[in-house]
């Protein structure tokens, strides 16, 4: 599904960010993005869909097509990119338009709006204005806004950030049910355990490991070499992985 | 600044009206051709910057507080046409979501911050700026252009509502003038401050222009040019024949002609007795703003050099 | 978050605030227009156009309170130049005429802003075919305004919290380094919009 292949990038200031970094996603795969603050996460993120580098050089390849100008429409539809801040991303005056701007964009059918807004539990939310809304709600709209584009993987930076316990909850029981390939960079250890079954470290731009979540993330060494920690949730239950803590109802 | 409406006639708001679009849809135009695409939503966000620090009060003498205009701060940051781009939506919005500011009066509005404030201001700061090297010159030739286009820009206020025949001439001149060379240095300090805070934070941001591929070419100058001479020559000239030669009668009644002969709209017979109060208060004005200049200069000055240390080049 | 009680009532639900936008805008439009214009001689129809302003405040259920408030706020800046206009030949007559005129185009304004969300007239330039520029311009300064000026106080209030001086020029030295920064927090912000809006491909 999304073949990285070598790629190396520089900030404009000259300071390395990513070094020969490759690794594969198959279709319908869920995989977790982590390691320590500046390991360069998001700006791998950003080069799934083509954000980075200035100049595309395909590096990245998405269903086999390499990430290029020609084709960077269909790519940006294909790969929806789900940015850490929602106020950087909820740009229009009202909650339509937002969801509604990825499809005009791309030439598509309005209709995909309201069905987005459904999936995210936010009908009825069509003429709010974004600067009413709660951090949760405005998730919600930019994944809405990501999903009306119907996309064949999803990119998320850091989606759980400052929401609330119950905002985490609803926001994992939506990505689980999204059938699409999902790569999460997260500082949310637990959420990366109970969504994601493969997990690639990160750390000073380099691919440290790259397999299953259960056990590099029970490899205490590992997390703590990388600026990380072994999350509680496997410290408490048994670990064969299930998806809730025993009491947890 | 912001003219309510009711305070312009219909022949002043619609002048106006045409010089602000005139000068806004110049300033799209150029916009559009050299701000690379990557900047475009720097504008909104400039514009509710703006908007946000107009917010912030700054503490004037005794308990009153005045408030930033962001003119020439906005022209050095983003070029004078993002300059006017940006002032014109802050006014829109000002106007259409808080009724600040009427709508007939937009125009008006338009060109006096926006076309007046903005390019006037930064004509002014490249004519300045190129007399002197490094940040501090940059600071200094800021600061000077935001308090004169403050300036200006009250003056040519004053003048459409002198010809609208809302205030006389004589009163809003000199109330509108000295008001705002006080308004402008706060204005100018303000510019300094902030244009020496982004240099620390962010140096770039301060390149000058010629690092922004503003190639002065000599249309859009020229069209701005004459918008701007056009708005001074109709507010501002009809009047201006009215300043005064001299103290003694023989200057009161060549004044007096001066003001019959330039313009057809203020007919009512000037009661002896009001002459000298025109005289004077309007020549004081035009000395005290000679004086401001001078006297900004220096400010200006001192402030470059506190602001900005002896090493940044 | 307390500077949206400037947009807290165009979304209530009335007769007035369910009519078109566009509609509202020429409405008000024109009365503004023809109010600047008409000479104050002409009483009748400012009274006219008193009672008809006041029907329709009392029909949009926007609070009176409220109404009353917005309109004291700006009133004083007009009656400030207003009071100028005194200075001359005739000056009661023009105090009088600027004073009722600007005070019913300031009603009729503000009854605009207090009906109509700021995106419904965004909306009717777009179909008037406005500049597209200027149109993004406007609905980006739209919505980040309040974050902005959220974010300036929030700044103003840590600055203020760390300065001990009273001594003024230190005062002004803080706020122009809040507005600096203000500046160089929108512009990065800005460049991250730019990247959300590519991402979904804007063109």
């Amino acid at each position: 599904m999304i073949e990285v292949r070598n790629l190396s990038y520089r900030y404009p200031d000259g300071k390395e960010a990513l070094r020969e970094i490759s690794f594969t996603v198959a279709q319908g795969e869920c995989v977790g993005l982590i390691g320590p603050n500046g390991a360069g996460k998001s700006t791998l993120l950003l080069h799934l869909n083509g954000i980075l580098p200035e100049k595309l050089d395909g590096a990245v390849s998405v269903l086999g097509q390499p990430v290029s100008s020609e084709n960077i429409d269909s790519i940006r539809r294909m790969v929806g990119l789900l940015f850490q801040d929602p106020d950087d991303q909820l740009f229009c005056p009202t909650v339509y338009e937002d969801v509604a701007f990825g499809p005009q964009q791309l030439g598509l059918s309005e209709s995909l709006v309201p069905a987005a807004l459904e999936r995210v539990g936010l009908t009825g939310f069509e003429k709010r204005s974004p600067h009413h809304l709660s951090r949760g709600e405005k998730r919600r709209v930019c994944l809405a806004g990501v999903l009306a584009c119907e996309p064949r993987v999803l990119v998320l930076d850091e989606p759980t950030t400052d929401l609330d316990p119950r905002g985490k909850r609803e926001l994992k029981a939506l990505l689980r049910d999204i059938p699409a390939t999902k790569i999460i960079a997260s500082h949310d250890l637990e959420l990366v355990v109970e969504l994601c079954p493969r997990v690639i470290l990160l750390d000073r731009g380099e691919i440290v490991a790259d397999g299953k979540t259960v056990e590099l993330l029970n490899d205490e060494k590992l997390m703590l070499a990388h600026g990380l920690e072994r999350p509680h949730i496997l410290q408490h239950r048994h670990p064969h992985g299930f998806a809730e803590a025993p009491w947890v109802k | 600044m912001h003219i309510p409406d009711g305070f312009l006639d219909a022949k002043t708001a619609v002048t106006t009206a045409g010089l602000a679009g005139g000068g806004l849809g110049l300033a799209l135009r150029q916009v559009r051709r050299q701000l690379p695409r990557s900047k475009v939503p720097l504008l909104g966000l400039a514009a509710a910057f703006v908007f946000a620090a107009q917010m912030l009060n700054f503490p004037v003498a005794g308990g009153t507080s005045g408030h930033l205009v962001g003119g020439v701060l906005t022209a050095v940051l983003l070029g004078p046409s993002a300059a006017v781009i940006v002032l014109a939506s802050v006014l829109i919005v000002q106007c259409f979501v808080f009724a600040d500011g009427g709508v007939t009066a937009l125009g008006a509005n338009i060109f006096n911050m926006g076309i007046i404030g903005g390019v006037g201001g930064y004509a002014i700061y490249r004519a300045i700026r190129g007399a002197f090297s490094g940040l501090r010159g940059q600071i200094v030739a800021a600061v000077v252009a935001a308090w004169c286009s403050t300036v200006a820009a009250a003056i040519c206020c004053a003048g459409q509502l002198a010809l609208s025949g809302t205030v006389s001439w004589s009163v809003a001149f000199p109330a509108m003038a000295n008001v705002h060379m006080l308004i402008g240095v706060g204005e100018g300090l303000i510019t300094a401050l902030v244009l020496a805070a982004v240099a620390r934070a962010r140096p770039e941001l301060l390149e000058p222009s010629s690092g922004r591929n503003v190639r002065l070419s000599y249309g859009p100058v020229l069209v701005f040019g004459l918008l701007i001479s056009f708005g001074l020559a109709l507010f501002v000239a009809p009047f201006a024949c009215s300043w005064p030669d001299g103290l003694d009668k023989v200057a009161q009644s060549l004044g007096f002609e001066h003001r019959a002969a330039g313009q057809p709209l203020i007919h009512s017979p000037i009661p002896e007795y009001q002459l000298p109060g025109i005289s004077s208060a309007a020549m004081a004005t035009s000395l005290a703003g000679m004086i401001g200049i001078v006297v900004v200069f220096v400010l200006a000055f001192v402030l470059a050099r506190v602001l900005v240390p002896k090493q940044t080049r | 978050m307390r500077h949206d009680f400037l947009d807290r009532h165009s979304r209530l639900d009335s007769p007035i605030h369910r009519l078109c936008a566009d509609t509202k805008l020429v409405v008000a439009l024109a009365i503004v227009s023809a109010t600047v214009v008409m000479p104050i001689s002409f009483v009748t129809y400012f009274v006219i156009l008193g009672v008809v302003l006041a029907g329709i405040a009392v029909v949009s259920k926007i609070p009176v309170s409220f109404l009353a408030g917005r309109l004291l706020l700006l009133e004083p800046l007009a009656l400030g130049v207003a009071v100028l206009a005194l200075f001359q030949p005739g000056g009661w007559y023009v105090f009088a005429t600027i004073v009722v005129k600007s005070t019913l185009c300031l009603f009729t304004m503000i009854l605009l802003s207090n009906t109509t969300p700021f995106a419904e007239l965004l909306g009717v330039l777009r179909r008037l075919r406005f500049p597209a520029l200027l149109i993004t311009t406007l609905a980006l300064m739209y919505r980040y305004l309040f974050l902005l000026m959220d974010e300036a106080e929030r700044m103003q209030r840590a600055r203020a919290s760390r300065t001990f001086t009273k001594r003024r020029f230190a005062l002004w030295k803080v706020l122009g380094t809040v507005i600096g920064q203000l500046f160089v927090r929108s512009t990065e912000r800005a460049e991250r919009i730019y990247a959300a809006m590519c991402a979904r491909g804007w063109k």
